[in-house]
C-alpha cells in the first residue's frame, strides 16, 4: 500500500466509525483525537478494523502512534507493505 | 481448535451488545438463553392479546446526539448502530412525592432546581454544590471500597427529607443494597437519572430486541433459545466450554456470563471471585390496561412516573411481608413526549417485596396472594391516583419469583447481588462477568457492561 492509500485508509475507517466524522479537512500533522473528538473507545475500533482487515496486531503501548494522519501512515507503512 | 471465539451465557442486553460487539470484529459469537425469548429482565409476554413489557419502565442516559461522549450514543457508536434506527421519546416529567412535599423532574436540570428553590429554599446552593461536585466526580475513580452515599448527601444537604426524596428513584431504579447505596452507584444513577435523564424508544420493547438481533446476525453471530447452560467446563485455570440442559457441549475461547455472580459460580467447580450474596430488594408490579375513555379516573398529573413514600420517612429495605405498599413506583408508559396515541393505556405499579414469603406460597395460595397484594397496593395508591379498577380491561401481576424464573436473577433480585464485580474479572483467567453483577445498571449501563468487558478483556 502507498502512503496514500494508507492515509485514505485511516479516514474510511474513521469515517465508518463515525457517520458524523467531516474529515475535509483534517491537518495531517494535528491529533486525530482533537480534530474529530475521538475518545478511547473509537481509537479501539480504528485498531480493531485494521486488526480484522489486515491481521494487524497493535499492542496498546503503541497506540500512540496513531495519534494524527501522517503518525498512522509512517507506523502503518511498514506493516502494509505486502497489502 | 474451540467451536466458537466467544460464547455468552444470556441473552438479555448486556449479553447481547456483548455479542454484537464482538460479532462486529469477529463473528464467531454464539449466545445461549434459556428462554424462548431475549431481553432477559427487559422482554415481554403476551396475554389477553396484549403485548406487555417487562422491566422497561423508561430508560435512563438520555442524550441529544450531539454530545458525542454520552453514554447513550457512545453504545450505538460502539454497536454499530445508527440514532435514526429508532425514535427516542422523552420523558414529560417525574414526580417524587412525599407525604408533604412534591418534586418535579424532568430531561431538563432547571425544573429540578426550581422546585427545590421553591421547595427547599435553604438547601437550593447546598444542592448546587451537590450538582457540580458530582459533575465533576471522574468516571474512572469508581474503588472497589464501598462509601455511603446516604452519608454524602446528608453532608451536602440540611434537610433530611431532600436527601430521602433524590434518594428514592435512585435506589429504586437501581439498588441492589438495602438502606444505603454505593457512592460511586449514587454518582452514576444521579447522573444518567437527574442529569442526562429519562426516555423510551418508539414500539415495544420487541421492536428494539428485533433490532439488535437482526443486526447482531446481519453481522454473522448466532443465538440459541432454549439452552441452559448447566455446566461450565474448566481445565485448570481457564474455561474450556459449557455443557448445555440437552447434554450438548460447546466449546469457546472466551466465555461471558451474564447469569450473576452466584448462580455463574454454582455452574463451575470453585466460585467465579469473592463471595457474591443473593440482593434482598426484589419487586412486585401490577400491569393494569386500560380504555382511553377510562383516562379521566386517573389522576397521573402528566407525569412519566411517580415515585412515591407514603410515609415521612423513606427506608430502602426488603419488607417482612409479601409486599410494602407504602412505598414504590407507578409508571405511566404512554407518557413520553410524541409517542402516538393508542387505543388503550397503561399504569405500572412497583412496590418491594420479600422472596422468601412469596416462595413459602403454594400453588392456588399463591394466585390469590398474587391477587390480595395487587389490591392492597392499588389502594395505597388511590390517594395519589384516583381509583381507576372499575376502567381496566386487563390486569397483571408478577412477584420475585416470576422474575427469578424468567430472568435467572436469583432471589428476583433485579439488581443483583450487592457485591459488584467491578473488572468483570474471575478466578477463571477467560471468563468474564457482564450485566448486572458488573455493576452498571439500567439497559444503557447494562449494554455498556457488555461492550465494556468485550473491548478490555478479549480486544484489549
Amino acid at each position: 500500500m502507498t502512503r496514500d492509500e494508507i492515509k485514505n485508509l485511516v479516514i474510511e475507517i474513521i469515517q465508518d466509525i463515525d457517520e458524523d466524522a467531516t474529515t475535509d479537512n483534517l491537518d495531517p500533522d494535528g491529533q486525530l483525537r482533537d480534530q474529530l473528538d475521538l475518545d478511547s473507545m473509537d481509537f479501539l475500533d480504528i485498531v480493531m478494523e485494521l486488526r480484522k482487515r489486515y491481521k494487524l496486531q497493535i499492542p496498546e503501548e503503541e497506540y500512540p502512534q496513531l495519534a494524527t494522519l501522517n503518525s498512522c501512515v509512517e507506523y502503518l507503512e511498514p506493516k502494509l507493505k505486502d497489502f | 481448535m474451540a467451536d466458537y471465539s466467544l460464547v455468552v451465557i444470556g441473552g438479555g442486553l448486556s449479553g447481547l451488545a456483548a455479542a454484537i460487539r464482538h460479532a462486529r470484529f469477529d463473528s464467531s459469537v454464539l449466545v445461549l438463553e434459556k428462554h424462548d425469548k431475549p431481553g432477559g429482565l427487559n422482554s415481554f409476554y403476551r396475554r389477553g392479546g396484549f403485548l406487555l413489557e417487562t422491566g422497561l419502565h423508561a430508560m435512563t442516559n438520555y442524550a441529544p446526539p450531539e454530545a458525542r461522549h454520552a453514554p447513550l450514543n457512545l453504545l450505538f457508536r460502539q454497536l454499530k448502530l445508527s440514532r435514526k434506527q429508532i425514535s427516542f421519546h422523552q420523558q414529560k416529567g417525574s414526580l417524587i412525592r412525599f407525604p408533604d412535599r412534591d418534586l418535579y423532574f424532568s430531561n431538563d436540570q432547571d425544573l429540578l432546581l426550581n422546585e427545590i428553590f421553591e421547595k427547599f429554599p435553604h438547601d437550593i446552593d447546598n444542592f448546587r454544590r451537590l450538582i457540580s461536585s458530582i459533575s465533576e466526580y471522574p468516571d474512572t475513580a469508581a474503588k472497589n471500597e464501598q462509601r455511603s452515599a446516604r452519608r454524602y448527601l446528608e453532608n451536602h444537604l440540611s434537610d433530611p427529607l431532600l436527601t430521602d426524596m433524590i434518594l428514592l428513584p435512585l435506589m429504586m431504579y437501581g439498588n441492589s443494597a438495602e438502606d444505603d447505596m454505593d457512592l460511586d452507584l449514587f454518582f452514576v444513577l444521579f447522573r444518567s437519572i437527574f442529569l442526562e435523564g429519562l426516555f423510551r424508544p418508539g414500539g415495544t420493547i420487541k421492536d428494539l430486541l428485533d433490532l439488535l438481533l437482526t443486526h447482531y446476525h446481519a453481522l454473522g453471530g448466532e443465538l440459541k433459545f432454549n439452552s441452559e447452560v448447566v455446566e461450565v467446563l474448566t481445565s485448570g485455570a481457564s474455561v474450556a466450554g459449557v455443557r448445555l440442559a440437552s447434554g450438548e457441549v460447546i466449546t469457546c475461547k472466551h466465555l461471558v456470563s451474564t447469569a450473576g455472580g452466584a448462580v455463574t459460580s454454582r455452574l463451575l467447580p470453585g466460585a467465579v471471585d469473592k463471595e457474591m450474596p443473593v440482593g434482598k430488594m426484589g419487586f412486585f408490579e401490577s400491569i393494569y390496561v386500560l380504555p382511553q375513555t377510562g383516562r379521566h379516573k386517573v389522576d397521573d398529573r402528566g407525569a412519566t412516573n411517580i415515585f412515591f413514600s407514603l410515609k415521612d420517612e423513606f427506608t430502602y429495605r426488603r419488607p417482612d411481608q409479601a409486599v410494602d405498599p407504602s412505598w414504590g413506583v407507578i409508571c405511566f408508559p404512554d407518557n413520553f413526549q410524541d409517542l402516538p396515541r393508542a387505543e388503550n393505556f397503561q399504569i405500572r405499579l412497583t412496590n418491594p417485596a420479600n422472596y422468601q414469603t412469596w416462595a413459602s406460597f403454594s400453588g392456588k395460595d399463591y394466585e390469590e396472594k398474587k391477587k390480595l397484594w395487587a389490591e392492597k397496593s392499588r389502594d395505597a395508591v388511590i390517594p395519589l391516583i384516583g381509583d381507576f379498577y372499575n376502567e381496566i380491561i386487563l390486569e397483571d401481576s408478577f412477584t420475585p419469583l416470576t422474575v427469578e424464573r424468567f430472568t435467572a436473577k436469583e432471589g428476583g433480585a433485579v439488581y443483583g447481588s450487592p457485591m459488584k464485580i467491578k473488572d468483570g474479572k474471575t478466578t477463571y483467567d477467560n471468563l468474564y462477568v457482564a450485566g448486572t453483577d458488573q455493576g452498571l445498571l439500567g439497559i444503557v449501563g447494562s449494554m455498556l457492561s457488555g461492550i465494556t468487558m468485550v473491548n478490555k478483556h478479549i480486544f484489549g
